[in-house]
This record gives structure tokens, C-alpha cells and sequence, in this order.
């Protein structure tokens, strides 16, 4: 049964990526930016690259649902 | 038919109780029946009175509207907003990304918050995101940034 918690651009999806990308000891700046209502998860991802210069970090595909377009 | 034009208005030049306050000196504002020759000292002194409460008006100094007036400060903008300082790398003074980090920022700017603003952060999400962590398909990076936060949720702030 899919696991909406962890769909790609899901709220722990994005504390997951913002955490790993950001680092732990930012967990406020994580919080706040996690919440952000972001258009896709390709948009958050490319804000994540456009801060730290590097591809968003955390998590693996594999515990990741696929999305059907 | 009757025609109904002329005659009284009603206005205030038919009250018989209507007393001019300069003395039916009109719009001119000169005052008159005083004794001969004195009506002039009179009004010259009215004028000059006048004249000197206006320039002390004029010098008084009054509270500008807003504070701020007169400092020229940019429109704060928004998180998207295209950069102002083009020439500086966006993570400038942050200890990740490109450009100089936190050593660069001044004394009174880099006193370390986080450790409070962990903990805080910790007591207000831990529960939702301990449960989380628990789904089986939390992946383990995930689950680091909760330990993390679980190990830190104490702070270093002992009054509250």
C-alpha cells in the first residue's frame, strides 16, 4: 500500500531533502523552508541546488513512491 | 402664472441679531471704532501680530510623519526575488554553499541560536516525526536527521 507520507513533495519528503541538504544543526531553517507549498519537487530541488551548489541529498529512490503522470 | 423672483433670500444680512465681530469692517479684517487716529496703531499691531505668530509657526520643529522618512532604504523583497548583490554568492555567511562563511559575519551577528532553536524544534515536531521515522519506508537519512534531533532536544538554554 502506498505510503503518502513519503510521496515526492510530501512534508517529510521535503524535511528529509531540506535536513541532508542543509545540514542537521539548521533544523529551524529546514522547518521553515520544508513548509513552503512548492509547486513540484523539481522546483524545491533546484532551489536546494541554486543554495548549496550541489543536488538535493537525502533519502533514496527506492523508499521513494513513483509518481504516475 | 405668478413669477417668483427677487426679493429676500434669507440669508444672513436679514438677521437683525447678526453682528459683525470686526465692527462691519467686511473681509478685511481692519478693525474699526476706536477713537480717532487709533484705528490705524490698532490694526499696524494686529498685522504684526499676525505676522510673528506665522513665522514662529513656520520655525517650530514637528515630527516627520514616518521615522524612517528621509532614509533611503530599499523595498525589503521576497525569498524569490531576483537577487541586489549579484557580485555575492547567495550563501554568503552560511556555513554551506559557495562564498565566505560564517567567519566572515561580525561578532554580534554569529552568537550560535541554534542549539535553542534546535531544541525547540525538537519539543515541537519530535512526536510527528518519530512516527515517521517508524514507517517502514523512512529512508535512513531521514531517521539520522531525527536522531539528531532527539540527541539535541535538550538545548543549552536551563531556564525553560
Amino acid at each position: 500500500m502506498a505510503d503518502v507520507a513519503w510521496m515526492p513533495g510530501s512534508l517529510f519528503d521535503n524535511i528529509d531533502k531540506f535536513a541532508n541538504s542543509l545540514g542537521y544543526q539548521n533544523a529551524g531553517i529546514v522547518m521553515e523552508l520544508s513548509m513552503i507549498s512548492w509547486k513540484s519537487p523539481e522546483e524545491r530541488d533546484a532551489f536546494i541546488v541554486s543554495v548549496t551548489g550541489q543536488g538535493a541529498q537525502g533519502g533514496t529512490e527506492k523508499n521513494y513512491i513513483k509518481r504516475n503522470f | 402664472m405668478a413669477e417668483n423672483r427677487g426679493g429676500a433670500n434669507g440669508g444672513p444680512q436679514y438677521n437683525p441679531a447678526n453682528v459683525s465681530g470686526t465692527g462691519g469692517a467686511g473681509q478685511s479684517g481692519n478693525y474699526t471704532g476706536f477713537a480717532y487716529g487709533q484705528n490705524q496703531t490698532v490694526n499696524n499691531q494686529r498685522i504684526e501680530g499676525n505676522q510673528a505668530m506665522a513665522s514662529a509657526q513656520a520655525a517650530t520643529p514637528s515630527a516627520p510623519a514616518s521615522p524612517y522618512e528621509g532614509i533611503n532604504m530599499p523595498q525589503l523583497g521576497t525569498l524569490f526575488d531576483p537577487t541586489t548583490r549579484p557580485d555575492e554568492p547567495i550563501t554568503a555567511g552560511v556555513d554551506f554553499g559557495p562564498g565566505p562563511g560564517s567567519e566572515a559575519l561580525s561578532r554580534s551577528v554569529v552568537a550560535n541560536t541554534r542549539i535553542d532553536e534546535n531544541a525547540k524544534i525538537a519539543q515541537q515536531y519530535l512526536p510527528d516525526l518519530a512516527m515517521a521515522a517508524r514507517s517502514p519506508n523512512a529512508p535512513d537519512s531521514f531517521k539520522r536527521f531525527v536522531n539528531y534531533l532527539i540527541e539535541n532536544s535538550q538545548g543549552s538554554n536551563t531556564n525553560g
